[in-house]
């Protein structure tokens, strides 16, 4: 048997996605892109040294003739199992008034996309992997007229079917964006498309805000209350000998605490941003700054591993009176973590 | 004689004499004492005999106390049992009023719309059903001030919801409520038919389902009889009208490069026919009987 050489580009390509993949992960990544028969993985040793298990396994690859869209599926997989590890920029379409019902035909869709991408674009490669939901992860390799796609630098996009929101991982190569744009809006069928003022690792909590299905705590006859079940987080098991001084302010606290931010998970945002363009604004009178004519330019930007909830747990901390600024309360409400503040 | 034979010597007619005074005077202790002892005895037999008798004096008191006691605590008990018993009946009987009230709540879900109040307004579920299965709930939470808002829901994002919100809820609430669950219950019946196609008829379908998030645009290749000689269609259908279970366009095609002949022809009609007028999963179920009977005939 004479196995084609394969390309060797392919192949590096190959070696350096298969070594990104932590050895923990390896088996099930391998069987998720279901490539490799269940023979062909029973024939490799997963416990010798990483880098020849990775010459193994391309190997195998040469065999099975796999092309570069295979390794992109690969490439997509990987992505998908360490989304946190892009960062998500987030768009939102629009139709004209009175359109006709979307009737989304995914084949459709796909081949669209991909033909503007090339009549603009002699070298890109563009690859897709179904998902759950009605969703599709595209993989973009970016070139140019005279350059190859450079495979190392891709830009994704999971789009779910007949929603006007996509989700666009940052890539590097924002001179490509508008493209993007266009070949999304054009095979989605949809009219304009807007960059959204939103931003996070959390694909899934992008999606929820969005979708504004972050709370998803409905009240039924059929359930038994968790609001009987909610303890003011105050003192149940509490010596009896310990009197709360400020009772009435905790638990006022509390209840506005849970009237704003609910009982449900909040979604993850890494921080948020304010641009304040604003007048100097002051109690006292006189001083330079409150007869400065033109406004005051600064950035305040706030940062945790889980905003939200640390937003959620400062009133109730004692370090914030409650409620807290709408500007911070409003962030999943109005899908922004990313504020323009200007004197009206 | 003792005296005598105590004289004869003088040596030990002294120890005899008083020898003989000490054994007459032990003589007399002893049978002083004989006189004495009964008497003592009798004594202390008298003394416990009349403590046994203040013993048993003592009690047969405390027996006739204790049943006294006994008695009057069975009085006062059996004055209270009959105003307990009472209270219990009357607890038991509400108890079971209010678990009568829960569950006729917890069946209104049954009709499709129902609803619970909540410290803000009122929590709307609508229930969905398909051919008598009852499937997916779906919530909207309404906040009741002017203007009626809703704070959260869990309608699917494409569902146009803002688009009936915009219409009907400020103006027409009823309206608002039926509109939704027109759209809703259209979805889920579509979504039950794609499933039921994926599931119970793999056997039939030459390639993978085609849908999209409405379900409202469905693509398959398929055969009528999966392992007979009829050849793969392609079926497209489109459902315009969201509010429908029923397709607004149906397309069957043949993918083969022959001219069909006019069975097929006819076939190919039958089927564009039959995917307009019964829901997706039926008529796959008629394919399959169709496939029965035909069995039948060969063997009869």
């Amino acid at each position: 048997m004479c196995a084609k050489q394969m390309d060797e580009t392919v192949s590096e390509f190959f070696r350096r996605t298969i070594l990104k993949i932590p050895l923990t992960e390896m088996m099930t990544i391998l069987k998720t892109w279901n490539f490799l028969s269940e023979n062909q993985l029973q024939t490799v040793n997963f416990r010798q040294r990483k880098e020849s298990l990775v010459q193994d396994l391309v190997l195998l690859c040469e065999e099975n003739r796999a092309s570069l869209n295979d390794a992109a599926l690969l490439d997509i997989i990987y992505t998908q199992f360490h989304r946190h590890q892009k960062v998500w920029d987030v768009f939102q379409m629009s139709k004209g008034p009175g359109e006709d019902t979307d009737l989304f035909d995914m084949e459709q869709f796909k081949s669209s996309f991909k033909k503007i991408l090339k009549r603009a674009l002699k070298n890109v490669t563009v690859s897709f992997r179904d998902a759950e939901e009605n969703a599709v992860w595209i993989r973009i390799a970016w070139g140019t007229q005279y350059r190859k796609p450079n495979q190392y630098k891709p830009a994704y996009v999971v789009y779910y079917s007949q929603t006007p929101y996509a989700f666009t991982s940052s890539s590097q190569l924002k001179s490509n964006l508008p493209l993007l744009g266009q070949a999304l809006t054009i095979a989605s069928k949809h009219h304009q498309i807007v960059k959204m003022d939103l931003r996070s690792r959390y694909l899934d909590s992008l999606k929820a805000i969005v979708f504004k299905q972050y709370n998803q705590i409905f009240e039924t006859h059929n359930s038994t209350t968790p609001l009987q079940e909610r303890s003011l987080g105050l003192d149940i098991n509490m010596d009896s000998r310990i009197i709360h001084e400020n009772k009435t302010e905790k638990e006022r606290v509390q209840r506005v605490t849970q009237e704003i931010f609910g009982d449900y998970p909040q979604p993850r945002l890494e921080f948020a941003q304010y641009k304040l363009e604003t007048k100097f604004k002051s109690d006292l009178n006189g001083g330079i700054l409150a007869e400065r004519e033109e406004p005051l330019r600064c950035l305040v930007k706030f940062s945790s591993p889980h905003l939200l909830e640390a937003l959620k747990s400062l009133a109730p901390a004692g370090i914030a009176d409650a409620p807290l600024s709408p500007l911070l309360t409003c962030i999943p409400n109005k899908g922004m973590n990313y504020f323009k503040i200007r004197d009206k | 004689m003792e005296l005598a034979n105590t004289l004869s010597q003088d040596g030990e007619s002294r120890g005899g004499v008083l020898a003989h005074l000490e054994r007459l005077e032990t003589q007399v202790s002893r049978s002083r004492k004989k006189m004495e002892e009964p008497q003592s005895a009798q004594a202390e037999e008298s003394a416990l005999g009349t403590r046994i008798h203040e013993l048993r004096r003592l009690r047969d008191k405390l027996r006739a106390e204790v049943k006294q006691h006994q008695a009057s605590v069975k009085a006062s008990t059996t004055n209270v049992e009959p105003d307990q018993t009472l209270e219990i009946t009357e607890q038991e009987s509400l108890k079971r009023k209010w678990e009568n009230v829960k569950a006729i709540l917890q069946a209104y879900r049954f009709t499709g719309i129902s609803g619970k109040l909540t410290s803000r307004g009122v929590c709307v579920c609508i229930s969905t059903a398909f051919e008598g299965n009852l499937l997916d709930s779906y919530f909207v939470d309404l906040v009741m001030r002017k203007p009626l808002q809703i704070h959260h829901h869990s309608i699917p994002v494409f569902i146009p919801l803002e688009e009936i919100s915009a219409k009907y809820l400020q103006t027409n609430i009823q309206h608002f409520l039926f509109t939704l669950c027109e759209y809703l219950n259209a979805y889920s019946g579509r979504k039950y038919q794609a499933d039921r196609l994926q599931s119970d008829f793999e056997a039939f379908l030459a390639g993978p389902l085609q849908r999209n998030s409405l379900c409202n645009l469905l693509s398959f290749t398929y055969k009528a009889e999966p392992e007979g000689q009829s050849f793969p269609f392609c079926a497209r259908l489109l459902y315009k009208d969201l509010t429908t279970t029923l397709p607004t366009d149906v397309t069957v095609t043949y993918q083969g490069t022959d001219a069909l002949s006019t069975t097929q022809e006819e076939q190919r009609a039958a089927h564009e026919n039959l995917f307009f007028t019964k829901p997706l999963h039926q008529v796959f179920t008629s394919f399959a009987r169709k496939g029965d009977k035909l069995d039948m005939s060969l063997v009869s």
